[in-house]
């Protein structure tokens, strides 16, 4: 096949697979724990520490790292409010620092590459940012293995995980510091606003797909490199967005996953209405 | 408690609830209730006991009409109010004691006109008469939980309802609450209104007039001295019965279900 | 002497930009946005939407890229797409089948892949997606006004009509048809009025950045006061205040408004959040 000729592709084919299943496999548990916004509002709330790195001419790694841990902070600081609630206060948090990054990014004088931050570079993947993949993506792998007892623990029987010596708040910040690192391996590929696609939608088609959480991890990560294959392959044959090919990709997924194995209707509970299933 | 300028109450004989072999479910899923029978007439309590998910709810939706009714009739006779638990209701809403109180009013006030002066008296009046009075401006979720239980029995007394049904009303009140709930459902059964009372206590449901029995289906109904013996608690209960006191008490155990 | 230069200044900073048709018109559409963002953000904020208006917003991006390059009305293309959304995820979180943050992150991403790709390698967008992501200064024709126009009322008519409404099913799900509430019939129009509100503000704040506007201002309006009306009054007032200084402060510094709003907003918010623990710590 042509795509494994070009050294360029070749380096983004390695890393979206292993992207793939690293954030397809972190995605399970993410999801069985309903942390979807927090993947989001982080993935969003770092694009400052992405854009003063590329101001600076530093690593994007290092603006990414810097970024996650400063939009971690603020937005845990911003989840304990009690006064307009969780979900708004780290809404305003979100959007105040994405519009920063974006005020940063935009003004006059300044390279413009707001569109490979947002969106992802994928063709430009240097072979330090596939070493950093690989290193990232395989400490995300080993503490996922080491953790899958504890991780079970917390998610299906929090009131008996402490008798097993597990506590579940800690288990679920061990669980959004490995969700750091992957967003922070994945955004020079695929954007900050595009890598939410590989931590969701491989591991939603898997949860539908898989009986056991076990079965889940492993359907999830083939199912993330699987997409970025697709993805990648799909971008050079149409001559389209490599990152945003892999995000279509790995939603196409998940649409068959839906479409092969529908989910039977909730047995109990009165229908409620899209406000209510929203707002909790 | 009862002030003077508490509303007429309704004739006995407006009130009444006749349910006759019900049956409701949640869409094609499983069956959430079977065979129901029972009537209770104007100045009658009913205490309906049961676990979690024993129909309790479901047998309410259905008399407030949001459910149909899949087999089976439930009939009610005059108005019909809901007083819910209050762990239900948001406590950070901008709603002080008399906003939520006003809402009992709702139904009869149409879109375009704000709430007339005379359901405002009527508001405060409530709150008078569950204790409340000097509370009116409080906002809801600074109350206590025994307090904000009392708010929702002053809405549905702005409803004015011939029939109420209450879930729980006695669940983590304070003693102070829950001599003034009490005394306001005497009240309120003496003006000739039907209650319907859900509740997971035993001793509580002895207090009434009558018990239904509810476990996915009808076990019993009838009054408490004849209904609630330990046969029918453990159909009611499955093996979740302890008996204290040498058989004399009986005790269900609660378990907490936690979906993901 | 120098004072009084200093304070020429300053008010000529705040002068100069208005004496310019195209601020003038800006202006006009924040004043009236910042009417529909504001009445309707509160509910928002109440209702615990925000996240969910911030996906309808980033959800019309598709439908913002094609727009011009098929010849339809942006708004009318916004609203599609942001329709679209809202029944696609009605749809998937009907009965439990996915659960409502998963199928929001999916949608999401979805819109965001397919605009990144409609507007790189399909219509060639260019430098035009700036725009239609953060917002813009210049594009705000008369139809953006007359939208807003329509916007302001809306949401003016829809409070003093269904503000009781929405107010009993928030508070009380469970109780509110009891009460004769008309739950369903007003969450449907209340999620209307949000699509509609969104489609407004995408010209001035852009695609990504619609809670700027709908959902900053009326929570900072939360953290001051506990009594609805209030409540909606400073939101409308914040949130006028906050359009107009992030308008001025993106003309002086040749930036997108959205952005340029986003920061003042969040500034505003984080120090009344502090002075708010300042206050319950003395």
């Amino acid at each position: 096949m042509d795509i494994l000729s070009s050294g360029l592709l070749q380096r983004a084919l390695l890393e979206v697979v292993i992207l793939g299943a690293t954030c397809g496999a972190l995605g399970v548990w993410l999801l069985q724990l309903h942390h979807t916004y927090a993947a989001e509002s982080l993935a969003h709330a770092m694009l400052p520490g992405l854009v003063i790195a590329a101001l600076l001419g530093a690593p994007l790694l290092l603006g990414a790292a810097g970024g996650v841990l400063v939009a971690a902070a603020l937005i845990a600081l911003a989840a304990r409010d009690t006064r307009v609630g969780a979900e708004v206060a780290v809404g305003v948090t979100v959007t105040t620092a994405f519009g920063l990054g974006a005020v940063l990014a935009l003004a006059p004088d300044v390279p413009a590459r707001l569109g490979e931050l947002l969106f992802g570079d994928l063709l430009g993947t240097s072979t330090a940012d596939l070493v950093a993949a690989c290193v990232l993506g395989a400490c995300v792998g080993l503490a996922l293995c080491a953790g899958h007892r504890p991780l079970a623990a917390a998610v299906f029987d929090p009131l008996a995980a402490p008798s097993l010596g597990v506590r579940p708040a800690r288990v679920e910040l061990a669980l959004l510091a490995l969700l750091a690192i992957a967003v922070v391996a994945a955004v020079q590929g695929l954007g900050n606003l595009l890598v939410l696609a590989l931590i969701v939608a491989p591991a939603a088609a898997a949860i539908r797909l898989g009986q056991t959480v076990g079965r889940q991890i492993a359907l999830a990560a083939a199912l993330g490199a699987l997409a970025g294959l697709l993805g990648l392959v799909a971008s050079a044959e149409l001559d389209i967005a490599a990152g945003a090919s892999v995000a279509l990709a790995a939603i196409a997924l998940w649409v068959i996953a839906a479409l092969l194995a529908p989910k039977p209707a909730r047995a109990a509970g009165a229908p409620r209405s899209l406000v209510e299933t929203l707002g909790g | 408690m009862s002030s003077p300028a508490a509303p007429p109450a309704p004739a006995a004989a407006a009130s009444g609830v006749r349910v006759q072999g019900l049956s409701a479910s949640y869409g094609a899923a499983a069956i959430a209730l079977r065979d129901v029978t029972f009537a209770a007439a104007g100045g009658q309590a009913v205490a309906v006991l049961g676990p979690n998910g024993g129909g309790k709810t479901t047998l309410f939706r259905v008399l407030l009409g949001e459910l149909p009714a899949a087999t089976g009739s439930a009939a009610v006779r005059g108005t019909i109010a809901y007083v819910p638990q209050t762990e239900r209701s948001r406590l950070d809403f901008p709603v002080s004691a008399l906003d939520v109180t006003l809402m009992g009013a709702y139904a009869r006030t149409p879109w375009y006109r704000r709430v007339a002066a005379r359901d405002r008296a009527l508001g405060r009046a409530a709150l008078d008469r569950v204790g409340l009075a000097d509370s009116s401006g409080t906002r809801f979720g600074a109350l206590s939980g025994g307090q904000r239980q009392r708010v929702l029995i002053a809405r549905a007394l702005v409803q004015d309802a011939g029939v109420l049904l209450l879930d729980e009303p006695f669940a983590g009140v304070d003693r102070t609450s829950e001599e003034a709930i009490l005394s306001i459902l005497d009240e309120l059964r003496a003006e000739g209104r039907v209650l319907l009372i859900a509740t997971h206590d035993v001793e509580q449901a002895r207090r009434w007039d009558r018990v239904l029995c509810l476990a996915g289906t009808q076990i019993a109904y009838g009054p408490p001295a004849d209904t609630l013996t330990n046969a029918v608690l453990e159909g009611t209960y499955g093996a979740e019965i302890v008996m204290l006191d040498c058989g004399h008490r009986a005790v269900a155990i609660q378990h907490h279900s936690h979906s993901h | 002497m120098r004072t009084v230069f200093d304070k020429l200044a300053v008010v000529r900073w705040l002068t100069d930009p208005l004496a310019i048709p195209f601020m003038q018109r800006a202006l006009l559409a924040t004043l009236l946005l910042a009417v529909a963002a504001g009445l309707l953000g509160t509910w928002v904020v109440l209702r615990r939407l925000a996240f969910f208006a911030h996906a309808a917003g980033t959800a019309t991006f598709p439908g913002l890229v094609v727009a011009g390059p098929l010849g339809i009305a942006a708004p009318l293309a916004a609203l599609g797409a942001g329709l679209g959304f809202a029944g696609l995820l009605s749809r998937m979180t009907r009965r439990g089948a996915t659960s409502a943050d998963a199928a929001t992150g999916l949608l999401l991403t979805a819109a965001l892949a397919l605009g990144a790709i409609l507007a790189s390698d399909v219509y060639r967008s260019g430098a035009g997606v700036d725009r239609l992501l953060f917002g813009t200064l210049l594009g705000l024709g008369d139809g953006d006004i007359a939208l807003a126009v329509a916007a302001a009322a809306a949401a003016l008519l829809a409070t003093a009509a269904l503000g009781r409404t929405w107010l009993a099913t928030g508070f009380d799900p469970a109780g509110a048809p009891a009460l004769g509430v008309r739950a369903a019939h007003g969450d449907r129009l209340l999620l209307g009025l949000l699509a509609l509100t969104v489609v407004a503000v995408l010209p001035a704040v852009g695609a990504l950045l619609v809670s700027t506007l709908l959902v900053v201002p009326a929570a900072t309006a939360r953290l001051l006061t506990g009594s609805l009306g209030a409540l909606l009054a400073a939101a409308v007032a914040i949130a006028a205040a906050e359009g107009v200084g992030g308008l001025l402060l993106a003309y002086h510094l040749d930036l997108p408004p959205g952005p340029a709003i986003a920061v003042i907003g969040g500034g505003v918010f984080a120090i009344v959040a502090l002075g708010g623990v300042v206050r319950t710590a003395r």
